[in-house]
């Protein structure tokens, strides 16, 4: 079945898809999931599928919004936003996972 | 903040929840079309490129599935899914659902029923402000039984103090003679202490309640007053707003009304609906020509309560009570030989929880309905073993489909609860129908049980307290219906399972301990309740069978009240015989004569009476009119009847029966010689002997009974019910006896008709409910456990076709065949009966009390149950059986 990829991480999936709309604006879903696997670089293994529940969460805790559009092929797809909320948050989520980041790698750090 | 929105959401989410699944469904077409797309544009072809775009997708149904969960209220709606599913699944088999619905509710709704008898009669407290602080009393002299029944002495003594009570008082159930425009009507009241009102707490309706002022000789100062309910100012005044002031002629003497009581009130007593009110001491008056207040302490007459003084504990009560008693017996005025008696036995007085007040009818009822209950007890237990094995049957041919979805990944407990959310839906629909029914049932039940006993209500309406049970039961036989058959159908080898599907080898399986020890229990639950149903009718029928010395058919009691006419001695014996001649000259009456106790009514009159050897005997009383004997068809052995020329100056006689003469006379002729009463020194000339009867109960057996001439009677302005044969039609001789009255006596109420049949029937009400309820429970419980029986084998002889198929193939005979499947449900009914029986011989002695000349081990009856056991066990045998006979043997092959 291939090598074994590191699964993504609980909590930095939601991230992601956070950073992914701050940058590229609204998109759908497919779009975010290529973007991830884009800017990942194939490192993680990502289940497209998997987005969705992420993307429900982030929609019921108000960070992003969801509106019916047409794809660039022309095709009805449902397209995400971040909203007001959504974009304070990634600030705070960034600080959270720099210093979660931080931590962890003072304890990889080779002791001395 | 966060977790509200989310969780405000998620419920949102459970209403959309159909938009929301196209709308997902729309999403992630979308998303594969998409990849497909792409994919294409690098050039890979249509097949490849969707499987493509599927394998980066992931597990589309498990996304929908995590979408999802994610969404709603994952318990809630996963139990909406299971419940669809159960009903699914119920409706896919209707006769199991009906059979299991019919079961349940006949359970539920047979324990809801005796409950809420149980409840009205035992649990309700009283529907007063503050009813934890009422508490009854009762006299303790040493007997085996507590006294309930004060004398005035000794409750004006109590009413006097309050170390303990803030107030005592006392009331007694009584009949007030109240005139109306046409003539007079007896009317269901209480006469009530002084600190009644206000120890009970309830405001009046209108007007004020009685108070101490009025319970004394002539009343207050402003005359004898009444309180009224409010269901008697409806009838009584037509709701009057005017009502408070007006007269009422109780016992030819005018009473005012001083307030009316709201409908929820009452009284202490819960099993009474007293419409009047009137106070104690005006008992010489309402109760004339009796005088309890004058009897002192021969006339133990009320019921007493007290209600505590605020943070005044029980204990403390009874404290004080002791120290108590001792004087308030001394300032009673008895003689002295009565104190020193009372002495002797500890006498006191004590006080028990009051909060449910007290009635008389609790000793009297509460062994029936307990006996009732476990009965009740039974058949449910006996519904929820029932359907226990009968899905436990069903579990083992589901067991391909639970074991595969067990593979593909569902979770045991998940499982496990959607077949209890089926047992519970079974329970929750059963309940409700069973709910649905018990009001009406409970009513028609109270009003059987309390026949015998006229003026007594019991309070069945639904309460909290009972719904609490019936949601109670039906959760208990929810789990006990569910559990066992879930946790089998889901234990055991996985890939067994799957692979058996329907295989030979399964006849190991039926033979498992578990449903079989269900269906056995569920047997003895029948035998049990069988010979509970024998014991009792063939005890009924003895009873019956026994006779009760008399002739009891075409005979009619017409009951007078004269007590508050004018007339007395020879005038009123004037006035009877008339009215004797007016009845006995309707079409159809053979003859017409009058007593003073009617027999099986439970009332009763002794006295100790003396030969001039010496021998003083108890024996009971009657006084009876002329021609009495040959009316009730009571052999006459020797002597005559009594004639309307035994007045008082023509010498005092007496009638005795067998049993009495015999007592007073054991080796001689009784007739003419003298009966003495010591301590009135009268002396008696017997001048007939005749048969025995009973006299108080049907039950126990005739007693030594004298009857007086009733134109000798005593007591002033006796009450005499005539009693009429007749083989004519009997309801005309109501309307007759009224207008006689009304020509003669026009101040009397309206004479009131009962047949002795009814006088029988009410006299063994309870023993007749308990043995119909029993009959009833027994039929349900033999047919509930046929079907058992049979769900059960047909299930395991389908699974076992192929098996069969492959015995008979090899030779087994038809014959052998239905014998094999015989066999199983013939261990099962012999194992069952012998533990049933078992049961019920130890359990049986609980029933001896209720039994007449019928032992409790009766063994007729014992083989009579485990008779009918067997005999539904092979018809619940014979179809699976002969199904099993006609197995084609290349057909049944052919299935593996």
């Amino acid at each position: 079945m291939g090598e074994k990829k590191p699964d993504v991480l609980q909590g930095t999936l939601d991230l992601m898809v956070l950073k992914t709309l701050e940058a590229m604006g609204p998109l759908h879903g497919y779009g975010i999931a290529r973007r991830i696997e884009q800017v990942s670089g194939d490192t993680v293994s990502l289940n497209q599928g998997t987005i969705y529940p992420a993307l429900l969460r982030l929609k019921q805790r108000g960070w992003i919004k969801a509106s019916w559009g047409i794809s660039e092929s022309n095709r009805r797809a449902k397209f995400y936003a971040l909203t007001r909320t959504g974009q304070k948050q990634i600030e705070k989520e960034t600080e959270n996972w720099a210093r979660i980041a931080a931590t962890m790698a003072r304890f990889l750090a080779p002791t001395t | 903040m966060d977790r509200i929105r989310i969780l405000l959401s998620r419920c949102a989410a459970l209403f959309t929840a159909r938009r929301e699944n196209a709308e997902l469904d729309e999403e992630l077409q979308a998303h594969i079309d998409l990849a497909i797309e792409e994919h294409r544009r690098q050039g890979l072809l249509e097949p490849e490129a969707r499987t493509a775009a599927l394998r980066a997708f992931g597990g589309v149904t498990q996304t929908k599935e995590r979408y999802r969960e994610q969404r709603g209220v994952p318990l809630v709606e996963q139990f909406a899914r299971d419940l669809r599913f159960a009903l699914r699944q119920l409706l896919n088999s209707p006769a199991f659902t009906l059979v299991a619905l019919l079961t349940l509710a006949l359970g539920v709704g047979a324990n809801t029923v005796v409950f809420s008898l149980i409840n009205g009669l035992l649990l309700r407290p009283l529907s007063v402000p503050d009813a934890g602080r009422l508490a009854v009393l009762r006299i303790e002299e040493g007997g085996p039984t507590p006294n309930y029944a004060f004398c005035t002495p000794f409750f004006r003594s109590l009413e006097k103090r309050h170390d303990v009570f803030a107030n005592v008082f006392a009331f007694e159930r009584d009949l007030l003679q109240v005139r109306g425009h046409s003539g007079s009507e007896n009317i269901p009241g209480q006469l009530v202490s002084g600190q009644f009102f206000q120890a009970l707490e309830t405001p009046p309706l209108l007007g004020r309640y009685l108070t101490p002022q009025d319970d004394q000789h002539g009343g207050s100062p402003a005359g004898l007053a009444v309180v009224i309910s409010e269901a008697f100012w409806n009838s009584w005044f037509n709701r009057a707003p005017d009502v408070v002031g007006r007269k009422l002629v109780i016992a030819n003497t005018p009473f005012t009304v001083v307030g009316v009581m709201p409908r929820r009130f009452i009284g202490a007593d819960p099993m009474q609906r007293p419409e009047i009110f009137a106070p104690l001491s005006a008992d010489p008056i309402i109760d004339a020509p009796r005088n309890h207040i004058d009897d002192g302490i021969h006339a133990w007459w009320i019921n007493v309560m007290g209600q505590l003084k605020p943070g005044v504990s029980l204990d403390q009560a009874n404290a004080e009570l002791r120290t108590i008693s001792d004087p308030i017996l001394h300032e009673a005025g008895a003689d002295a030989r009565y104190v020193a008696d009372e002495e002797k036995s500890h006498f006191h007085f004590a006080a028990e929880p009051g909060s449910r007040g007290y009635t008389f009818a609790r000793t009297l009822f509460r062994k029936p309905l307990v006996a009732m209950f476990a009965m009740c007890g039974g058949i449910l237990l006996l519904a929820c073993l029932n359907l226990a094995s009968l899905l436990m049957a069903r579990g083992a041919a589901r067991k391909r489909e639970l074991a595969t979805r067990l593979a593909l990944g569902a979770a045991r407990g998940r499982l496990i609860r959607q077949l209890l959310t089926e047992s519970l839906l079974l329970a929750v629909l059963g309940t409700a129908a069973g709910l649905a029914v018990a009001p009406v049932v409970s009513h028609s039940l109270a009003a059987m049980l309390l026949n015998g006993s006229d003026g007594l209500q019991l309070d069945t309406s639904i309460d909290l307290r009972i719904f609490g049970f019936a949601a109670l039961i039906a959760v208990v036989s929810a789990v006990l219906i569910g559990l066992i058959p879930a946790l089998q159908a889901t234990a055991g080898n996985l890939s067994d399972h799957i692979k058996e599907g329907q295989h030979a080898r399964q006849g190991q399986e039926r033979r498992r301990i578990l449903p079989q020890v269900l269906l056995a229990s569920e047997v003895a639950i029948a035998v049990m309740l069988l010979v509970c149903a024998g014991l009792l009718t063939t005890s009924l029928t003895r009873l019956f069978k026994s006779g009760v010395g008399f002739d009891p058919q075409g005979l009619v009691n017409i009951a007078f009240s004269m007590d508050k006419q004018q007339l007395d001695g020879d005038a009123l014996m004037q006035l009877y015989r008339q009215l004797g001649e007016g009845l006995s000259r309707q079409p159809g009456v053979k003859s017409v004569s009058f007593q003073f106790i009617v027999p099986l009514s439970h009332v009763g009159w002794n006295g100790s009476y003396a030969t001039p050897e010496g021998g003083t005997h108890l024996i009971f009383l009657n006084s009876v009119g002329p021609d009495y004997f040959r009316t009730m068809r009571i052999p006459v052995f020797t002597g005559r009847e009594f004639s309307w020329n035994d007045t008082r100056a023509s010498g005092l006689k007496m009638i005795l029966n067998q049993a009495a003469a015999k007592q007073f006379f054991p080796n001689g002729n009784a007739l003419g010689q003298q009966v003495l009463n010591p301590r009135e020194k009268t002396a008696y000339e017997v001048v007939a002997v005749v048969g025995n009867s009973k006299y108080r109960d049907m039950s126990a057996p005739a007693p030594p009974i004298g009857y007086v001439p009733m134109m000798q009677d005593e007591q002033p302005k006796p009450s005499l019910t005539a009693v009429v044969r007749t083989d004519g039609p009997q309801a005309p001789l109501a309307a007759a006896a009224r207008l006689l009255a009304a020509k003669l006596v026009p101040s009397i109420p309206a004479p009131l008709m009962t047949t002795m049949d009814d006088v029988l029937n009410e006299s063994v009400s309870a023993e007749r409910m308990m043995a119909l309820l029993a009959v009833f429970f027994a039929g349900c419980a033999l047919l509930v456990t046929g079907i058992g029986l049979y769900g059960t084998l047909s299930y395991a002889t389908a699974r076992r076709t192929s098996e069969i198929g492959i015995r008979m193939a090899l030779g087994a005979r038809r014959a052998g065949v239905v014998a094999m499947v015989f066999k199983e449900n013939a261990a099962v009914a012999a194992a069952g009966s012998g533990a049933g029986l078992i049961a019920s011989v130890l359990l049986s002695r609980a029933l001896a009390s209720f039994l007449y000349e019928t032992s409790p081990r009766d063994p007729w009856v014992l083989g009579e149950a485990v008779a009918a056991l067997t005999g539904i066990a092979c018809a619940a045998s014979l179809v699976p059986a002969l199904r099993a006979a006609w197995i084609e043997p290349m057909q049944a092959l052919r299935m593996e």
